[in-house]
């Protein structure tokens, strides 16, 4: 884009944020992606104050409206990453700044997006790459708690937080055994004989449906006793009331096929809603997830193959195997500080799923729309379509291309910043006159 | 006493009888020949079969019995320095371990079986039982053990059993408890050792001439080793390396340093059947086999792997393949968790292709010879000792039939008649099925898929990564391995004889290079006890089984710079590799690259990451760091000055392996690799190093290289970067992806690396990174994991682009080598393709294909209860060339040990 554009860019930014009335600016732009109405080239976005009017070739504007010209960008909707500790955490190795992991087994009440530190500088480096929002969930046991999906701009967490207790997390019980015998075991004195894991995992399971068993009786007592002030709330309990009342998707975390196939049959079981994250296996049982209407989260794609006869590019095809079982399909990354950092690449995991033979048009949607959708934030979110939020990118090129650079954001129909603490360090040194020592 | 006689291997004389005089066999006479003396004793042996006594050449009994060589090696983090110099000056008081002896504790090879031998009734009972009637006694702990002793298995005192005191010298490649701690360290100070114990001797010798010069000093385990260099009658060494490939390196170093190796075999030669030819040594065979395991449920199976189940599924054929290969060897117990299975298992082995005469060599003739015991042991021949093993039937190799007695010296021995077992007890599974080996060997889906002195690429686009720029309808012509011609134009014969790669709509680019890869190492990246490890050498623990290889070929990578970790300031020396995935490691490694090692600073050796306990190894801090630095290069000054007055006068320089490679860096004879992160400790770096007049080979890491780019430009050290790594430690909170691009433009040569195995496999796609933070230009961002790399590893005179002359290392991109959507078609190393996709899936299928048969196999098997734990054990013992740990990210996980 020219560098007067730009500038023009800015005065309109100026002139909306001071206007009184909703604005209402269109945007003009080489190509606009919707994620749920293919791509409309040359095409226009009308956007409202915070809402997307109108999205087409040629809209009907109303009058006083503003023009932006963004010539040769193309429009997506805002990325969405799906499971992240975005916010908790800052700097692997230094533990201060970890709030990622609680400890305890069943910790539903534990809240992740009221613990996202809105100046981490990890957020605006999500961000600059087009990432809008992020769903941020706790880790820890086994019922870890809720999270929250937040957008990656604003004042503070009550600014930032779009959709609180936006799902309940389960890890999975590790299903595997250790078959290794005693004297091979490094610590002797931990053995345990295969058929006392088989039992123990068996009981891990037992321990959470019982979980769940506990709360529902305590839902059902809640929801009879109404709003009366003599009911004792258990906070634990608290915590799960909206994903038993089906009101709230469960993610589980879970990667062997024995655990997803433990997952599904539970939440077949209990009439629960779940959504499979991490998903290393899932491809393997895509046609039971595609029954169930199951959808994943993949976080796996850049992973070396898990079984020495699996192909070097298993984790590579896997969204294309789902997708074609009908299997809704997310690409994000993996929870933790590695992943935190690594949001602004998650795009390039959905590229090369696009490269096995995922659609492009789908691809598009594992970062978008779908996402949107598992969180049931769909409505605002996840497309450009007449009647959502006016929160969009603009591109320099193909977004699943490396080379591209996102340009412009806007969340909710305002500008945003894609500044960061790289790109001011880039500046900074950018301009760095030459040393003398080396002028020679 | 008359039976049936098996004299020696092969040769067995039915009702002949044996005379035995004084403890030794006077002769044994055919059944027509008379001439049984007056006054001998005659025993009666119808029915029964008289064997040579069988000797174990590598026993150990007791509660601190010897464990076959654990394949554990881990990743340490302990800061004790228990070696003689610490970065700055120390007096030692202790030399490892109690009295005097060498520096590791480790290392005692002056120590004697013999010394503390006490016969053990019980045990000794229960070998005879067996048949065995001698053993070799091998000392049980450390890494140069000291000397084995064979004893006769009867009753009286030691000076009456032990028939040789001194056998053989041991060394187990297993880790020390401070340095050496991984396995590198542990060949490397094995290496020194020798070099120590050969210097010992030019001391004695240098200070007889001359009586005024410095005394040598008193060094026993040195003394020791005198008797295993000697120029002849050498005392053998019994290797116990613990794995397939470790056996090939040890084979070799026994060749550079003048000892003669006996090797104890991992029961894993299937690996690489090529070594048995290459190394004609003889081995010691454990017959301890893997057992199926019982699992609780059908799915659980899909834990085991592959490799797991070849390893069950070969066990009991490695006899048979080292027979067919002409190695000798000799059965032991050694490794086996219950004896009882011992018989049972050569009789899998002779099911599984084995002969039964090599198999009764195995326990008779090899042994005796293996020991320096024929002249005693081994046949039932005139002068030799009376030691005999009978067996109540017609075979040996026929468990049912028991060892009824033996004979010691011309001892009697009867063994206690046994009720037959109610507990079949035996450890490996005795096949209901028929024994045909299901498994294969990793050599069947691997090596180059083809090749040809003549080859030539047609209509492709071309990135040359060298002053051609990009050509577009380019062909390249290509002869023995190199290119020989490139451009629009090129003549070519018609018809052309070779092969053809029709590249029409495709790109080409050199192969791709990574400059900092941990992806093809044994036994542990760091040496990390000590905070210089100069003297060990990534060269020696090369692994090439690992499925990482393919992997990376299959991304387009064609050359690795295998390093060390990061643990230590000083850390060991690196090994340039191309991915001929096939090839022994030897072989991978690129000779021509320069000589380069791995430093490191910042929080990894400061270990400001490793735990609160890690506080007292020098360095704790960037200040430390320098210092460490100057005191270490000041040392290897002296030590050159040293060596340079050696050769005019004065004593015999002892040679030492960490200072040999600093003064190698001093003479810019070795680059350093080093691993750096914040401005100031990296300026810091370069300025130390030019006070010695040392140019830096490449900064690792250097993610706060931006900030210096025109010093480091002005140094002239190659720059290799993550493209966008961060915030996983302190030091690299400011980190920011425009770094490559930044010191690109001052001028600096820049590589974009992957320090992770995944990552390795789109060095591509990271190079995209820097066309999208900053804007480098796209054939500039391709010279990022091509020719920059090259330059900085100091071999872009072969490799790095595609130009006349370099080597044939290229990839056939099915798009613009740049773009996400494009996928890589074809690796070619020199010629030879090593990756085709096209015919990748074929590969896994057969693959599943075999482990599915293994699988059908061992399912069919009604697990054996009675299995001993050792065996079952090794079911999931993971071979150590495939026990890797650095799935990933490599520099992400070593923030927390």
């Amino acid at each position: 884009m020219p560098k007067g554009q730009t500038m023009k860019l800015v005065i309109v930014y100026l002139v909306a944020s001071v206007g009184l009335v909703a604005e209402t600016v269109l945007y003009q732009a080489a190509a606009i992606h919707t994620a749920d109405r293919g791509t409309i080239e040359n095409g226009q976005l009308l956007v409202q104050g915070n809402r997307i009017l109108a999205v087409g070739k040629q809209v009907q504007a109303p009058p006083n409206t503003k023009t932006v010209n963004l010539g040769e960008l193309q429009l997506y909707p805002g990325l969405i990453a799906a499971a992240t500790s975005l916010g908790l955490t800052e700097i692997n190795a230094v533990r201060a700044t970890q709030d990622t992991t609680e400890v305890g087994e069943f910790t539903p009440d534990v809240e992740a997006w009221i613990s996202v530190n809105p100046d981490s500088e990890l957020i605006p480096v999500a961000r600059a790459n087009g990432y809008t929002h992020a769903l941020v969930a706790p880790l820890g046991g086994v019922v870890t708690g809720n999270s929250g999906l937040i957008k990656t701009s604003g004042w503070g967490v009550e600014d930032m937080t779009v959709k609180p207790r936006a799902a309940l997390h389960i890890m999975w019980p590790v299903l595997s055994i250790n078959p290794v015998p005693k004297s091979a075991l490094r610590n002797p004195e931990k053995f345990k004989s295969p058929k006392d894991q088989a039992r123990e995992r068996e009981k891990k399971l037992r321990t959470l449906d019982q979980f769940f068993d506990q709360a529902e009786a305590y839902a059902k007592a809640r929801e009879a006793h109404g709003d009366q002030e003599d009911f004792n709330t258990v906070p634990a309990w608290e915590g799960t009331l909206e994903a038993i009342g089906g009101r709230q998707p469960i993610m589980v975390h879970a990667n062997y096929e024995r655990q997803i196939t433990s997952a599904v049959a539970w939440a077949k079981r209990r009439g629960y809603r779940i959504i499979i994250a991490a998903g290393l296996d899932a491809w393997r049982v895509a046609d039971l997830l595609a029954k169930e209407k199951v959808p994943v989260v993949l976080d796996n794609v850049f992973r070396l193959p898990q079984r020495d006869t699996d192909s070097h590019e298993v984790n590579f095809r896997a969204a294309n195997v789902l997708h074609k079982a009908g299997v809704k399909v997310v690409h994000s990354v993996r929870m933790g500080n590695w992943g935190a950092t690594e949001v602004r690449n998650i795009t390039y995991a959905a590229a090369r799923s696009m490269a096995y033979g995922l659609p492009r048009e789908t691809a598009l949607q594992s970062i978008t729309l779908h996402p949107a959708e598992i969180l049931g934030v769909e409505k605002q979110l996840g497309s450009l379509t007449a009647g959502k939020e006016a929160t969009f990118i603009a591109v320099d090129g193909d977004l699943f291309d490396i080379r591209s650079n996102v340009k412009h954001m806007w969340i909710a129909g305002k500008p945003v910043s894609l500044e960061s603490r790289h790109t001011r360090l880039y500046e900074k040194y950018k301009n760095r006159p030459k040393p003398k020592a080396v002028q020679r | 006493m008359r039976g049936r006689v098996v004299v020696k291997p092969g040769l067995v004389v039915e009702g002949a009888t044996v005379l035995i005089r004084n403890g030794r066999i006077q002769d044994v006479l055919p059944k027509e020949k008379k001439g049984i003396p007056a006054d001998a004793r005659v025993w009666d042996m119808q029915g029964k079969t008289i064997y040579a006594g069988f000797i174990d050449p590598y026993l150990s009994l007791g509660e601190n019995k010897a464990t076959p060589v654990s394949n554990r090696w881990i990743v340490p983090i302990e800061a004790r320095a228990g070696i003689s110099f610490k970065g700055v000056p120390t007096t030692r008081e202790d030399l490892g371990g109690k009295g005097p002896g060498y520096e590791i504790a480790e290392i005692h090879p002056q120590q004697q079986v013999s010394d503390g031998f006490t016969p053990n009734a019980k045990a000794f009972a229960e070998l005879r039982e067996l048949g065995f009637t001698a053993a070799n006694f091998i000392p049980n702990k450390g890494i140069i053990r000291g000397s084995s002793a064979l004893a006769l298995l009867g009753d009286g005192d030691p000076n009456q059993l032990l028939l040789r005191p001194q056998t053989l010298q041991h060394i187990a490649l297993e880790p020390a408890k401070d340095y050496p701690h991984s396995l590198m360290g542990v060949i490397a100070a094995i290496r020194q050792t020798v070099l120590d114990a050969r210097h010992h001797q030019e001391m004695k010798t240098w200070s007889q001439r001359n009586p005024n010069g410095p005394r040598p000093k008193y060094n026993p385990a040195l003394e020791s080793l005198d008797s295993v260099l000697r120029a002849t009658d050498k005392q053998r060494v019994a290797v116990e390396a613990g794995s397939v490939l470790m056996t090939a390196r040890m084979a070799k170093l026994a060749g550079n340093m003048e000892f003669d190796p006996v090797i104890v075999a991992t029961g894993q030669e299937w690996r690489r059947p090529e070594t048995l030819q290459q190394y004609k040594l003889p081995y010691i065979m454990p017959v301890a086999f893997p057992a199926a395991p019982d699992l609780p449920e059908e799915q659980d199976w899909d834990q085991v792997s592959l490799d797991q189940l070849r390893a069950w599924d070969w066990a009991p054929e490695v006899p048979a393949l080292l027979a067919k290969n002409k190695r000798a060897f000799s059965f032991t117990l050694h490794g086996l968790g219950d004896r009882n299975s011992f018989r049972k298992n050569i009789q899998q082995a002779i099911q599984r292709g084995l002969s039964a005469d090599v198999a009764l060599a195995a326990l008779t003739t090899e042994p005796a010879e293996l020991l320096g015991a024929e002249a005693d042991l081994g046949t039932i021949e005139k002068g030799r000792l009376a030691n005999l093993t009978i067996v109540d039937g017609d075979s040996w190799f026929n468990p049912d039939q028991p060892v009824s007695s033996v004979w010691i010296e011309g001892r009697h021995y009867v063994n206690d008649p046994r009720e037959k077992k109610e507990k079949d007890s035996g450890e490996a599974d005795v096949p209901n099925e028929p024994t045909r080996r299901a498994a294969k060997i990793p050599g069947d889906y691997r090596g180059a898929l083809k090749g040809a002195a003549n080859i030539l690429i047609l209509d492709a686009t071309v990135w040359t990564c060298g002053p051609s720029g990009v050509i577009t309808n380019a062909s390249i012509r290509i002869e023995d391995g190199r290119i020989a011609a490139i451009g629009p134009e090129i003549g070519a014969p018609i018809p052309f004889d070779g092969i053809i790669i029709d590249a029409k709509g495709k790109h080409v680019t050199p192969g791709l290079i990574d400059c900092h890869s941990h992806s093809m190492i044994l036994g542990g990246v760091n040496e990390a006890t000590l905070p210089s490890t100069a003297m060990v050498r990534i060269a020696d623990v090369v692994n090439s089984e690992t499925e990482n290889i393919y992997r990376q070929l299959a991304g387009g990578l064609t050359t690795a710079n295998l390093l060390h970790g990061s643990a230590n300031p000083i850390g060991g020396q690196n090994a340039v590799v191309k991915l001929r995935y096939g090839a022994m490691p030897d072989e991978m490694i690129f000779s021509k690259a320069p000589a380069g090692i791995k430093f490191a600073l910042g929080e990894n050796v400061k270990q400001s990451n490793w735990g609160d306990k890690k506080t007292t190894r020098f360095p704790q801090t960037r200040m430390g760091v320098k210092t460490f630095f100057i005191n270490r290069f000041t040392a290897a000054r002296q030590y050159l000055a040293e060596q340079r007055a050696h050769r005019v006068s004065g004593p015999p320089v002892r040679r030492n392996l960490e200072l040999d490679a600093l003064g190698e860096i001093l003479k810019g004879e070795r680059l350093i690799h080093c691993h750096s992160y914040r401005q100031d400790e990296m300026l810091v770096f370069l300025r130390t190093m030019e006070r010695f007049g040392i140019r830096v080979g490449s900064l690792q890491h250097v993610l706060e290289g931006y900030k210096i780019a025109d010093e480091i430009a002005a140094h002239g050290a190659g720059a290799s970067s993550f493209a966008d790594w961060w915030a996983y430690k302190f030091e690299v909170y400011d980190a920011i992806p425009y770094n490559g691009t930044l010191l690109h433009e001052r001028g600096a040569v820049v590589s974009f690396n992957s320090d992770s195995s995944d990552l390795a496999r789109r060095l591509n796609l990271e190079a995209a990174k820097a066309v999208k933070y900053g804007g480098t230009s796209e054939t500039e961002a391709l010279k990022f994991v091509t020719l920059n790399p090259a330059k900085q590893l100091g071999i872009d005179r072969w490799v790095g682009s595609l130009e006349v002359g370099k080597d044939a290392d290229f990839v056939v991109w099915n798009g613009h080598p740049l773009d996400t959507q494009t996928l890589c078609d074809e690796t070619w190393i020199e010629g030879k393709q090593y990756y085709d996709r096209a015919k990748s899936d074929a590969r896994f299928d057969a693959m599943a294909e075999e482990r599915a048969a293994l699988l059908s196999k061992i399912q069919k098997m009604k697990p054996n209860e009675n299995a001993g734990l050792t065996a079952r054990a090794a079911f999931f013992r993971r071979a150590l060339e495939k026990a890797h740990t650095l799935n990933n990210c490599y520099e992400c996980r070593k923030a927390k040990p």
